[in-house]
């Protein structure tokens, strides 16, 4: 009609209207649905439907594994904290067999031996030295090339006298190859070629194509690892200083009396100490 | 000879463990004997043989900011005797006798008390369970996490209160004591009630099979259920901090003592429940401790009929708008009218009415 306004020459606070009311709608109908669906508020007509899916992917074995973490949790009370983990194709190769507690045999110093997982890689300990090469021992980080702490475990809150609390969650001192003055890193993580190669593959091998393989991952592993003393020493492989530890800390850990209580003394008791 | 091999020996052996006593700083006051000096790192464990993995470790940090931070860690581990220890097989017992003093008292602390109360609540094991009843039913561990402090912001005392201890006590240990207190003085205990539902049900109470096997009554197979369609177990789902869990009823300030509701020692014993509602609900008559704060809807023609009406008026209310909203569009649009959202307003156009009346 002549004279009448045009449809788009709305005062602005009507588009602001109109976009809450949208927003209402859609909030509200959303909500309607998840009522409708899925709330355990109202009929839930989904939740049938999205029970029978999970009953078709439950595993008996992952069903009984959570429970025992479960149990073992409020079994040891001492209030367990998750921490970050590496992404399995970042983790180094030993890990496609082993766990972080690997050590299982000697009764006595499995718990301690399964402790030092979280300062080395496996290889720390049970590398194999290769000819015309020398091992040295490097702070390796899946995540960065050059890491430069601080590293937990290498000094004490002066505060509290606690190991200093540190950001850095994955690095773990590794050995590496150095010929003629090159550094090649000892481990293999599983995002290696030969890696990805076997998971891809472990299915159909048999037992001993897989035994087969197997080996070529331990090329440079020796089964036996280190004794205590080889780093629980002054002249110890590792260079603790070299390594960013502090000085105090590091003496603390070359002077540790725990390997002469385990490899010296077979029967250490303190009998009345403690009556 | 052998008293020269003997003491030589016990030389030795106090020498190392004064210097495994002293070896590193210590993490707090109760590790005496500097047991974290191997349990503060947190992969120390192993898979046991049944293939579980168990863990030794103990955070320094969190423990000291624990309720027991203060108790030395063989007070509990007693059988811990030797250095290094044997694997161990024994649980810790609770009832021990600790070897602290709480202020304001002669003797040493214990859980006694309160373990003899829940001794005697439905958890506790009686003579004639079952070996599976028996198994079956918790302990101090199976609800209680060492607890970690949960406090009022120490800033919320007024400062003047606050600087009145500081006359006499260090910070540090007005600190302590002001975590250790409020720690227990907010609610009924220092879980939220989201929590205590989720204990309460996750792995027992919620777990039909479970409760089936031990041939509990009806009401307590559906007591999960029953509670998560109630008016309190909807406010908790919802978030509410103050509406009812379960130990706001079935238990009295001891916590631990709960019992089935015709014991007439149970806090919803029907002699008991006014005082238990009264917690809460300030205003109530004997018609009000008679409401059903377990319903079964589908078993209550009355409650069924109510709970219907109200969903068809919910339900008839958002849909109904929503649909009269789409049959006004759809009519719009079959006039011809043409929705063009994009240009800031919904509706353009005339309509096929208006055109034959007026036309173009």
């Amino acid at each position: 009609m002549p004279g009448e306004p045009k449809r788009l020459e709305h005062p602005k606070s009507v588009y602001i209207i109109g976009f809450i009311f949208i927003i209402i709608t859609l909030t509200v109908v959303i909500a309607a649905a998840y009522q409708i669906t899925f709330s355990p508020h109202g009929p839930a007509v989904l939740v049938p439907i999205q029970k029978k899916i999970a009953e078709s992917r439950r595993s008996a074995i992952l069903d009984e594994v959570r429970k025992q973490e479960e149990f073992e949790k409020h079994r040891h009370f001492h209030n367990v904290v998750e921490y970050p983990q590496l992404p399995e194709n970042m983790r180094p190769v030993c890990y496609i067999c082993h766990s972080d507690s690997p050590h299982s045999k000697n009764k006595k110093v499995r718990a301690m031996l399964n402790m030092h997982t979280q300062f080395f890689v496996c290889e720390t300990c049970h590398i194999e030295k290769k000819k015309g090469a020398s091992v040295v021992y490097k702070w390796y980080n899946p995540f960065d090339e050059n890491p430069e702490g601080p590293f937990f475990g290498t000094s004490y809150d002066p505060e509290t006298g606690n190991l200093k609390e540190v950001n850095d969650q994955f690095s773990k001192i590794a050995p590496y190859f150095k010929t003629d003055g090159r550094l090649e890193s000892a481990i293999r993580i599983q995002d290696s070629d030969l890696a990805r190669d076997y998971i891809n593959v472990r299915d159909r091998l048999t037992p001993e194509q897989r035994d087969n393989v197997k080996k070529k991952f331990h090329v440079h592993i020796k089964p036996k690892g280190h004794e205590c003393k080889a780093c629980h020493i002054r002249k110890s492989i590792l260079d603790f200083k070299k390594l960013g530890f502090a000085s105090n800390r590091a003496i603390d850990i070359e002077q540790l009396n725990i390997k002469g209580m385990i490899t010296k003394y077979e029967k250490f008791y303190i009998p009345n100490l403690f009556k | 000879m052998e008293f020269l091999r003997i003491l030589t020996k016990t030389s030795l052996f106090l020498a190392i463990f004064l210097l495994v006593s002293f070896a590193v700083p210590n993490a707090n006051a109760a590790d005496k004997e500097n047991c974290l000096m191997c349990h503060k790192y947190r992969q120390i464990g192993r898979i046991d043989e049944k293939g579980i993995k168990r863990s030794y470790y103990v955070n320094e940090n969190i423990y000291a900011n624990t309720t027991h931070r203060n108790v030395p860690c063989r007070d509990c581990h007693t059988y811990i005797n030797r250095l290094p220890h044997d694997p161990v097989t024994e649980e810790v017992n609770c009832s021990n006798e600790c070897h602290i003093k709480p202020p304001f008292s002669k003797e040493n602390f214990s859980h006694r008390k309160i373990i003899k109360i829940f001794n005697k609540s439905v958890h506790g094991i009686k003579k004639g369970d079952s070996e599976e009843l028996k198994a079956a039913k918790p302990y101090c561990k199976y609800c209680h996490l060492n607890p970690v402090y949960r406090t009022v912001a120490e800033e919320r005392i007024a400062p003047t209160a606050l600087n009145r201890c500081l006359n006499c006590h260090e910070r540090k240990g007005v600190t302590a004591a002001y975590k250790h207190i409020t720690h227990r003085l907010r609610r009924k205990t220092s879980r939220s009630p989201q929590e205590i539902v989720q204990l309460c049900s996750k792995n027992c109470h919620a777990d039909i099979e479970k409760m089936e096997k031990f041939k509990v009554s009806k009401e307590s197979l559906e007591a999960v259920e029953t509670y998560n369609e109630s008016i309190h177990g909807k406010s908790v789902a919802l978030g509410s901090q103050e509406a009812a869990d379960c130990v706001s009823c079935h238990a009295s300030s001891a916590i631990h003592d709960i019992y089935k509701k015709d014991d007439k020692t149970s806090t919803i014993n029907i002699e008991n429940r006014t005082k238990i509602c009264k917690e809460c609900h300030d205003d109530i008559n004997e018609r009000f401790v008679q409401i059903d704060v377990h319903p079964k809807i589908e078993d209550d023609p009355i409650l069924h009929f109510v709970t219907m009406n109200l969903t068809v008026a919910f339900y008839g209310t958002v849909f109904g708008l929503l649909g009269l909203a789409l049959i006004e569009t759809v009519g719009r649009k079959k006039d011809g009218i043409k929705w063009q959202i994009r240009r800031g307003t919904t509706w353009r156009g005339r309509s096929k009415h208006w055109l034959k009346k007026y036309g173009d």
